[in-house]
């Protein structure tokens, strides 16, 4: 006792409590050895004498005492649950009792052998080995978390024995995609998901490592051993934020070394939360957030149409980095070139390409066959200025990944604008000095991916615009500078009265 | 000649002659290289042994897909003082004649015009602010026009260099490095993206002043440094003949020219062979360039088409050839025509003194075609990919140069803390990043380095700045030398 309490002050008790998970596989094995031999007695495969038994059983019982005196160091560290921990000791405590007892029956030499000490062999080495089952499964709950055993055990097995289906969210580690990203409450499906699969094994409800708990709000708010672990508002003065920064090999880093280590969209993600005030409420939509957070969170989503992280007032457009396309053949683009076409890269280690007619305005409806071949390929098209009519469109209307369109200054007219419904990236729309008139206002209305007109010196009058400003709010119609936007800008400059002002003052 | 007998005897004794082949076959890649356009991957014959080096460079093709196809920056040469323009300072009015506080100064280096003053009088700004815009901006009355596009813009308040003089400042901002003999950034992007328009250069500069007898500019703001020569800056002039030398001299005409250039050619390709030096292609490539500039140029410098209201809208002085004003409506002509770096350079905002009285001047000079242009980028469709950058090299110290009157004071130069804005392609509209402490002399906010500020242009063009990289002299060279970080903050 005075030795166990002298060791508990110092690095020793905790060195060697931390040999107990190695300890105790010592008993195990022991009884395991003890256990096989009884049965193969039984059944005449082996001859064995009492001594070797005798002599199995001590080896079990020393261990098995042994490692109780080890877990009781172990214990003495902390961070685990009360109730589980007591019973593990006890049952531990129970299996070296019995383990001893069934020793001394089979080494005591007694005057009458059959006496009725003999009869306590069976049921203490049964108990013995018994307990030793219990204690096990607890000390491995204690260690790696509650249900880690059968997490993964298969639905036929689950229903043999009555145990409640798989669900998907239990598959260890893994975090459920979600389905609509900008509408999911910030705390509840970001962070916790993350913390649940990263550190509430060791921070959670059967082990609390440095007195911490992260499987619940209120935990987190109160903090471990060290005091809080996160400062609303400012992310990377968090414990949190900052154990998951240190480097690995650092004995502050967590997750320990070895154990699953946080993604850094995911060390991003609490900072980010942690920064926004640690809301438990908030939705991802009422949070400000940088590209990079924004990127993180669109990353959580399943792609499906619901998730858009930039919130109502940032629809985010298209995204050209995830079109994939093949390598365009050598000859159509030199084809195209031949014309006088630009044909240049939008994106290094893509295919895709805009072509610019701007040193080709003779280009016309003919030429455009030539671009089928790269249908694929071509996202940004540049053919103002150019001899191109409507005809032309129902060429364009087949380039499928075409972001954005330059039609300025050609003889297109309302019937060519029926033709662009096809293409499901067009963002960008530029019709200034066509013919295109108020007849395509709901036409451009329809145009779901457009982010933005040019209408500047085309037919489609003012109220035209207006109309179309109204039917697709989030828009951005720009028609020019009318001559009174021009006085309005004039007048704002002569707001100027600093010819007076220097000399009054 | 002796000189050139020599060298072809020194090229021929060091190349084997299968060395000599794969050598010239490399060069040849190369002259196919040296042209501004189609150098992708597409376009290029196979690549000859031992050329992988000149494959990985990242030619002709952006990185990620861009905001921005180009860049129009009116660089404001001399410094602005960004406490008479944008950061409003009230404290400095109600400290108005006090010394700048040690706390606040912390030692901090100052230039020989200062540096031995007795005193250091905080002077108050001379002009009002007043809040303009959704980002409730903080605008001085000196800029009653670009007060109206506050809505568009993004103002950096938070800028810091390291430079403390002009010379040095402009061309770290420009090259990247204080001492010149890097390429300027015009270089580097035209390098990197190449061009987009085969009649035009990709990197085009354009020179106004506002006063005269300010800081000079020198060409080595807009050289090519150690890339090729056919990414240098091509300086646009007022006046008749634009480019030096473009048009063709009195008695030569177009088909003389022609017949000259292909025998020049043919002259220079034999030269290739013995020498090996690809800038003789690249030397070829440009006289190509300014034979097919011949036609393109005046096409594009040609104004008198323009309407009245366009001159309405930058100002009269937007008729008058040379002017900031003028030169903004060139810019925007030039990135009709898809030029993809065009860099004004406006001179004469050094005002060490009598500062109330030439800030007024520079500002008229500039204010109502700077906001102009934006208005009639954004009309045409081009404000969407075009990214519009209003800055000079450093900010202005918050205490008076020289004697403190009510009606007179003067500011000497500033690197801790000065405002830039940007507008257009891939940045928030009507944002402010950044804060300075009461005096406008520290940041307290958000700074952001010119390597940052290098970083993030690049990066709204396309470009990852850590990636575009030249070989020279045995090591890498890049714009922002080993820093840089792109400020996402701004991004939209």
């Amino acid at each position: 006792m005075i030795l166990t309490s002298l060791l508990q002050l110092s690095d020793w008790a905790l060195f060697i409590g931390r040999m107990h998970p190695l300890l105790v596989h010592l008993p195990i094995g022991f009884l395991f050895i003890a256990l096989f031999l009884e049965i193969a007695q039984r059944f005449g495969k082996v001859a064995v004498t009492e001594q070797t038994k005798s002599f199995v059983l001590l080896c079990a019982a020393i261990g098995a005492t042994l490692s109780c005196v080890v877990g009781y160091l172990l214990a003495s560290e902390g961070g685990y649950d009360e109730e589980a921990l007591s019973q593990h000791q006890w049952q531990g405590i129970g299996v070296a009792v019995f383990a001893w007892l069934a020793w001394l029956v089979t080494s005591v030499r007694l005057p009458e052998k059959t006496g009725w000490l003999s009869l306590l062999y069976f049921p203490a080495f049964g108990l013995s080995v018994l307990l030793m089952f219990f204690a096990g499964h607890l000390g491995g709950t204690l260690t790696h978390g509650d249900g880690y055993l059968t997490q993964y055990t298969p639905n036929p097995i689950r229903t043999l024995v009555g145990m409640p289906p798989r669900e998907e969210s239990e598959s260890g580690g893994e975090i459920k995609p979600l389905a609509n990203v900008s509408e999911a409450v910030v705390y509840t499906d970001v962070v916790q998901p993350i913390l649940a699969t990263k550190c509430v094994q060791c921070h959670g409800s059967s082990k609390q490592k440095g007195d911490l708990r992260l499987d619940g709000f209120e935990h987190l708010k109160k903090g471990g051993e060290n005091g809080p672990v996160f400062v609303a508002g400012k992310g990377a003065e968090s414990g949190l934020v900052k154990v998951c920064l240190l480097p690995v090999e650092d004995d502050q880093h967590m997750p320990p070394k070895g154990k699953p280590q946080l993604t850094t969209a995911q060390i991003g993600l609490i900072s980010w939360w942690i920064d926004q005030g640690a809301p438990t409420d908030k939705k991802v939509q009422e949070l400000e957030k940088n590209p990079e957070i924004a990127a993180h969170l669109e990353a959580l989503g399943t792609g499906g149409a619901g998730t858009t992280a930039g919130g109502p007032q940032a629809k985010p457009g298209v995204d050209l980095s995830k079109i994939t396309v093949g390598e365009p053949d050598k000859n159509d683009v030199a084809a195209l070139r031949k014309l006088n076409l630009i044909v240049s890269p939008v994106s290094k280690d893509q295919h895709i390409m805009e072509v610019s007619a701007i040193n080709a305005p003779a280009f016309s409806d003919g030429d455009m066959p030539l671009l089928q071949k790269l249908s694929d390929q071509i996202v940004w098209l540049k053919i103002g200025g150019t001899e191109v009519t409507d005809k032309a469109l129902s060429d364009v209307a087949r380039l499928k990944h075409l972001n954005k369109l330059y039609l300025d200054r050609t003889a297109i007219t309302d019937n060519g604008i029926d033709h662009l419904n096809t293409l499901p990236n067009l963002e960008y729309l530029n019709l200034i000095g066509t013919k295109v008139s108020d007849a395509s206002v709901k036409k451009l209305a329809d145009l779901k991916a457009l982010r933005s007109v040019y209408l500047w010196q085309s037919a489609v009058s003012d109220s035209g615009i207006v109309q179309l400003r109204r039917l697709r709010p989030d828009l951005h119609v720009i028609g020019g500078l009318s001559a009174r936007e021009v006085q309005d800008f004039l007048s704002a400059g002569k707001k100027d009265s600093l010819g007076t002002r220097t000399k009054a003052e | 000649m002796s000189f050139y007998r020599e060298l072809e005897n020194h090229v021929h004794e060091q190349l084997s002659r299968r060395n000599f082949l794969s050598r010239t076959s490399l060069g040849l890649g190369a002259a196919a290289v040296a042209s501004l356009l189609n150098a992708d991957s597409w376009g290029r014959a196979p690549e000859a042994p031992g050329a992988a080096e000149e494959a990985a460079m990242p030619l002709g093709a952006p990185h990620f897909a861009p905001k921005a196809k180009r860049i129009i920056y009116l660089f404001q040469s001399g410094a602005p003082s960004q406490l008479e323009l944008f950061d409003y300072k009230p404290k400095l009015a109600e400290m108005w004649g006090q010394d700048l506080p040690e706390s606040v100064r912390k030692g901090q280096r100052l230039t020989g015009m200062t540096a031995g003053q007795s005193s250091f009088p905080l002077a108050a700004s001379n002009f009002n602010f007043s809040r303009y815009g959704a980002s409730d901006m903080m605008i001085s009355e000196l800029l009653p026009f670009t007060s109206g596009i506050v809505d568009e813009v993004t103002f950096i308040r938070s800028m810091y260099t390291e430079a403390i003089n002009h010379d040095p400042a402009v061309t770290f901002f420009q090259t990247g490095s204080e001492q010149g003999g890097r390429p300027s950034w015009g270089s580097w992007v035209s390098y990197g993206l190449g061009s987009d328009n085969r009649n035009m250069p990709s990197f085009v500069v354009l020179l106004s002043k506002g006063r005269g007898g300010d800081q000079p500019l020198y060409a080595k703001l807009w050289s090519n440094g150690f890339l090729p020569s056919v990414h240098q800056g091509v300086v646009f002039r007022s006046g008749p003949d634009p480019v030096f030398y473009l048009n063709n001299p009195d008695g030569v005409d177009k088909a003389g020219r022609r017949r000259m250039l292909d025998a020049l050619a043919k002259l220079q390709q034999a030269q290739f062979e013995k020498i090996l030096d690809p800038e003789i292609n690249y030397r070829m490539e440009q006289y190509e360039m300014a034979y097919r500039m011949q036609t393109a140029v005046p096409e594009t410098m040609n104004i008198s088409d323009e309407p009245d209201y366009i001159f309405d809208l930058y100002g009269e002085e937007a008729r008058k050839p040379g002017t900031f004003a003028a030169n903004c409506l060139l810019a925007r002509k030039l990135v009709e025509k898809d030029v993809k770096f065009v860099q004004l350079y406006h001179q004469g905002w050094d005002q060490h003194g009598n500062l109330p009285r030439d800030i007024q001047t520079m500002a008229r000079s500039v204010d109502q075609a700077s906001a102009a242009l934006i208005r009639d980028l954004k009309q045409r469709g081009l404000l969407d990919e075009t990214l519009v950058v209003w800055g000079g090299e450093f900010g202005r110290g918050a205490y008076s140069q020289g004697k403190l009157t009510k009606e007179n004071y003067g500011r000497d130069h500033h690197p801790k803390s000065f405002t830039i804005w940007m507008a257009g392609a891939g940045v928030k509209k009507g944002f402010v990043l950044g804060e300075t402490d009461e005096f406008g002399y520290n940041i307290v906010k958000d700074p952001v380095h010119v390597h940052d500020f290098q970083a993030t242009v690049m990066h709204l063009l396309g470009i990852n700045h850590e990636q575009l990289v030249f070989k020279h002299q045995g090591r890498r060279f890049r714009l922002t030398d080993v820093h840089g970080k792109v400020v996402n903050e701004i991004l939209s």
